[in-house]
Formats: structure tokens, sequence, C-alpha cells
């Protein structure tokens, strides 16, 4: 058995982790490149949104490189009407590839617990004992590297605003992620953490204000560079903090319902949209709005709205948003994401959006 | 070129389809001279065509600041060695104010893309861009010209000589031309055909760009399809605001961008643009194979010495961080 997952900004640094400490074979996905993009798109319906073609990319790639075993997050209707992780699995299958598959629920339901439980049948007895021993402590392990990681982004998003020179952060940021990657047990891990955040809380500052923008919409193009076009980063340098409405252990604690602060939180923010919208959407739509209206009374200086071309839920959130813009008198960024190419209207987009930042807040853009 | 004082500021927009440079006074900002000439996809040569109009007067005027703008604003800022770099939205921004105080609405059709700009007390307070569709931009125009065998320049006035524009779709450009097409084998006239194509086009542009946005008077038209009455026409009939043709609406973008040199301060690089004329210039591309990216870097080169590297997302040859 040898596992893969899909690419999710840090994430590969979480799953990595478990399968190491509790001694499953995995075959780390390789970096999403022009190439992956490139087999999504071959073999899906042009329509298909971006996060899937670079996931199945991704897998292919992955089951090329050796694995035969698939674990990927589940997702709630109705984006792709709650098939997205199984159009995946078949569109594999039909290009001939064979492999298991598991699905993580998006949610923890009674469905998902069967789905879940069928599909891990046979792969339960693959597993020695030995590896169920372990496995409590991967976890563990997985889920405090992947606090630090997020702990690190975070710190970086605040540092590259700032930086004097923005690509030194990015060069820190990436060390640091290696190192914690590599660290060897918990403790090592929260001291590379530590180091790689005391290291870009070092670098030399620019002494400009920085923006704050919250960057809000669908999940994975919120959390993957690759499928966002480095959003995150541009803003960075253009001297923008920015705040993700998604980071993976967010994502897991909202969909194990288990801390009741994060429950509380989820309801809290679905009063704020009241006025707008009267059930759920689904996926990610009516929080893309709810956090906009929260980023707005709290003071932001920008909301960034990004989503995948034909994305369902986040179109409507779109068409939301601009009435919330109108009301508030705040201007919100969409930026629908299609193909690579798209970089020279991003950027043209994103400093257009700053300037326009600069002038409401100091009363001028140079 | 007619007399150019000694000192000048200028702006230069490499568009996707056109290339603009507007040369300012440097002592009164007014505008001496514009050049408007086709990309023909090789931003290269037009901006020499535009450097060799430059440093055609005598005496050739010495250069305070130049910005670039457009999308090959990155590129042209490397060739003629300037800093001064900005985005089309906010030198459209700063050529309207200038033209038209009090504009509240800047409606903007390029080559390539289509924007819609809120402006409010001088400056944007809001903006939309056409983002995966491209219909409704000049260059659909510009095809559809060629096909009908018309000159583009003459479509507005052809569209202003029908009363009763045909029906197309403005959805898509290639359903919008399969209308067409549709219709010329039917037999509607040409011009109520062309005046159809102007009322889709801006039919599209307020649904999809427009989307949203509340239009306020005055309303400014920039870009180089406002050179097209038919456009213009549709928009008034549309939105129910005259809109005003801004009378640099060509370029606007290039005229924003020289505001801009004027208005940047500290020092400044030295103005190369003119090195353009001697040297030999050529860029080629190479995937670099350092990681999975596969990135097509870009090289300029000068008198066969590569100068410049840029494409590259790790920055390894942009920045030199190693020897390449």
């Amino acid at each position: 058995m040898k596992v893969t997952f899909p690419n999710l900004g840090s994430m590969y640094i979480f799953c990595k982790a478990i399968a190491e400490t509790a001694g499953i074979p995995y075959v780390l996905p390789r970096p999403t490149s022009i190439h992956t993009r490139e087999i999504g798109e071959y073999s899906t319906n042009e329509s298909t949104c971006l996060p899937l073609k670079i996931i199945l990319g991704n897998f292919v790639e992955a089951l090329e490189d050796g694995a035969d075993t698939i674990v990927m997050i589940g997702s709630g209707p109705p984006c792709r009407l709650g098939m997205y992780d199984r159009i995946i699995k078949i569109v594999l299958r039909d290009m001939g590839y064979d492999f298991r598959w598991l699905t993580i629920p998006g949610i923890f339901n009674l469905q998902a617990f069967l789905q879940n439980h069928e599909e891990a049948r046979i792969l339960r007895k693959e597993l020695s004992p030995s590896n169920y021993a372990r496995f409590p402590v991967a976890i563990i392990t997985g889920w405090k590297k992947m606090l630090w990681c997020e702990h690190l982004e975070k710190v970086a998003a605040i540092m590259r605003a700032t930086a004097f020179n923005p690509d030194e952060v990015d060069s820190i940021l990436a060390k640091g992620l290696n190192a914690i990657d590599t660290a060897d047990g918990i403790r090592s891990c929260a001291s590379a953490g530590s180091k790689a955040v005391e290291a870009i809380r070092s670098v030399k500052k620019s002494g400009k204000a920085p923006l704050k923008v919250v960057m809000v919409g669908e999940v994975y193009t919120v959390m993957e560079p690759c499928i966002n076009m480095d959003v995150e980063r541009r803003l960075g340098h253009l001297g923008v903090i920015v705040e993700r409405s998604s980071y993976f252990s967010m994502n897991i604690l909202r969909g194990a319902r288990v801390s009741r602060k994060v429950l509380r939180e989820r309801k809290r923010l679905l009063e704020l949209v009241k006025g707008y919208l009267q059930y759920d959407v689904g996926a990610e739509c009516n929080f893309s709005v709810a956090e906009a209206v929260q980023a707005i009374k709290r003071g932001y200086d920008g909301v960034v709205h990004v989503y995948p071309f034909s994305c369902m839920p986040e179109t409507n959130a779109a068409a939301v948003l601009s009435a919330v813009g109108n009301d508030f008198n705040f201007p919100i960024l969409p930026l629908v994401i299609d193909r690579q190419d798209m970089e020279l209207r991003i950027d043209t987009m994103l400093e257009a959006y700053v300037d326009i930042m600069r002038w409401r807040k100091d009363g001028r853009f140079l | 070129m007619a007399s150019v004082s000694s000192e000048i500021f200028i702006g230069i927009d490499v568009g996707s389809v056109t290339t603009k440079m507007v040369v300012l006074d440097a002592d009164n900002l007014e505008m001496v001279d514009s050049v408007y000439i086709r990309t023909s996809g090789n931003p290269l040569i037009s901006l020499r065509i535009a450097m060799k109009r430059l440093a055609g007067t005598s005496p050739r005027p010495t250069v305070r600041a130049a910005a670039t703008t457009g999308s090959g604003r990155n590129l042209a800022a490397r060739l003629i060695n300037t800093s001064i770099i900005k985005n089309e939205i906010t030198t459209h921004t700063l050529a309207a104010v200038k033209t038209m105080k009090e504009v509240r609405t800047i409606l903007e059709i390029g080559g390539q893309d289509s924007k819609i700009i809120i402006v409010k007390d001088g400056m944007a307070r809001d903006f939309a861009m056409n983002t995966v569709c491209a219909a409704g931009t000049g260059s659909f125009l510009d095809q559809q010209s060629s096909r009908l065998g018309i000159k583009v320049e003459d479509m507005g006035e052809i569209a202003l000589s029908s009363d009763n524009p045909a029906p197309i779709s403005g959805r898509c450009t290639v359903f919008a031309e399969t209308d067409m097409i549709h219709k010329q084998q039917i037999g509607i006239p040409m011009n109520d055909i062309i005046a159809g194509l102007c009322r889709s086009l801006v039919r599209n542009y307020l649904n999809s760009v427009a989307r949203g946005k509340l239009i306020t008077a005055p309303v400014l038209f920039q870009g180089g399809v406002a050179a097209n009455k038919g456009i213009v026409r549709e928009f008034e009939e549309q939105t129910g605001h005259k809109c005003h043709v801004s009378p640099y609406y060509g370029v606007a973008g290039a005229y924003g961008a020289a505001l801009l040199a004027s208005m940047v301060e500290g020092k400044r690089e030295e103005f190369r643009g003119f090195e353009m004329l001697d040297g030999n210039y050529r860029i080629d591309s190479f995937v670099c194979k350092k990681c999975e990216e596969r990135c097509s870097v870009l090289r300029l080169y000068r008198d066969g010495k590569p100068v410049s590297f840029w494409n590259d997302r790790c920055g390894i040859y942009s920045t030199g961080r190693s020897a390449h």
C-alpha cells in the first residue's frame, strides 16, 4: 500500500507527518506545475472548475509515481452536487488507473461514516497492529506540524507586507516550512517552527504602514497558491497583509463539529448575513459573505473574493458581495480564477485595488 | 513632430493591440504630442517607432521622467529604464479626472479588456474588469470589420446610418459571429448588422463588466473603442446618461502615465529609451529545468548580450541570485 493525497498549500506536511509516524508508505504529490494543470484540463470537461482539474492532475502524477491508494477530502453539497471527490474517482477509473480510494468526510455525519467504513474495509486489513498503535501519536504530530506551518504562514503574511525586501520573507518561509516538515517528533518541530518565526520577525522593515485585507472564497482557491495564482504573495509584495478565511486546521475543526468555540463562531458569522442570505446556499458561500461583512465592520482596508470560474456557490456569493459592497460603500475585489495566463490581468487588478485602498486610507496613492 | 519644449514628461501605454505615447511639456503639463501605433504583436518594434519619433525633433528633448502602463508595462519599463510603472486602471483615472474634473464613471474599452471605473473625489473608488471573457472588446470589432471588408474606423458611421439594428447575440464572440453570419445570409443590410453588433456589445458590457455597479453621470468614455460612434450612441441609449467621449480617448492611458510621471517625486532613473534606436534588441525564451515549474524564462539581448531576464516565478534569473 502506498498512500497519496492532494496538494493543498502546506497540507502535505500534515499528511506526510501522519503517514511517516504511523509507518504507512506514502507518495508525496509532485508540486503543482503547468504539466499538472494540463493533465487535469485534458481529462475533464472544459467547464469544470480549476481546483478539480489541478487535484486530478496531482493524483495522476502521484499514481504514475507509484501510489496505489488515494486519500481525498470529501465535500458536501452543492459543490459539484456533493460529488466533488467522486467525480475525480470516476475520471481516474475512466483513464484506466487502478487504485483504492478513501474519502475523509468533509462533514462527519452518518452517511459519511458509512461511506468511509465501506472504503476503509480492505485498507484496514493491510495495516499492521503497529500502524494502529502509532496512529494517535501520528495524528498529534501531524496536527502540531500543521499548526506550526499555519502560524508561520500567518507571520509571513504580516512580515511580507512590512519587510524591506519581501523576497527575503518568501525564502525564509520556504526554508521554515521545510524545517518543520523534516523535523523529527513534536519537540524538534516546535523548535524548528519557533526558530523560523523568529527569523521572519527579524527581517529588515520598510517602515511603511501596511494595508490589511481578508481573502474569502472557495476553500481550495483560498488555500492553494497554485490555484489562486499566488494572490497572497502578490498582495504581500504590494504591501498588503492578507488574512485567509480558510486554514486547513480551521476546516478540520469546522467539519469535525467538536469544538464548541468553532461552532459558536460559525453561528455568529451566519447571523451577520441574515439581511442577505436567508438559507444556506452551500459550500462556503454564506461564510464568504459573512467574513466579508465582518471584515468591513472590523475596519479592514479591503476584501478579496477568490473563486474558480464556474464555481456555483461562489458565483452566488459574488453577486451578494457586490450588493454588500454597495451597501457599505466598500469596494470588494472579485477574482475569478481560471487559467495560468491570467497572471498579468490579476496583477493589474491587484495593483489597482491597492491604489484604491491607499487612496481611501491616506487620501493619496503614491 | 511639432515644436517640443526642451524638457518633457512622457507616458507610454503598451497595450495588447496598440502602443501609445504621450509627451507633456514639463513646465505647464500641456500635451505637446501623442503617438498611436499598432503593437502588431511586437512591443519592441512599436516602442522603437515611438522613440524614433521622439528623437526626430531637434533639438532632442530631455526626458525629465517617464512612466509606463498597459499590459506591456513591465517590458516597456525595462527597455526605457524607469521605475514608474502603473496599472491601466489608475492611469485611466488620472487622465479622466484631468480631462473632466467632475467625472463619476469611466467606461474604458480597449483592445483586449474592458473596464468600468467608479470615481469619487478625483480618484477611483471601485472598478471592474472583464475576466474570463473577451466578448465586447476592441479586437472583436477589429476582427469583424476585416471580415466584413470595412475599416474599423468607419464602423461607427455605418452603425449610425441604421435605424433598425439587427438582434445579435452578445454573450460570446463565437456566437455573435455565428449570429452575424446568419443575419448576413438571410439578407439583412450590413449597417443593421453592425448597429446590432454595437448594441449587443454594449449590452454585454453593462451586463457582465458593469454588473452591480451604479453608473452615475457624468460619464466619460475612453479607450480605442470610443472612436466608434455607434457604441457611444448605444451607451447613451442603454444607460440613459450623456456619454462624453474623452478628447484623448485613444491615448488616455499614456496621458495618465505621463501625468503620473510628473507627480512622482524623488530620484528618477536616467531615461534610456533613445538607446533603443542604436542598440540591437532581441528577446528569446528558454524553459528552465531547475524545478517542476518549467517556467518559460524570457531573455532580453542587447547587441547580442543578455541584459535582462523575467517571467521566472522563483526570481532566480530576474533577481540574478544565481550565475546564469
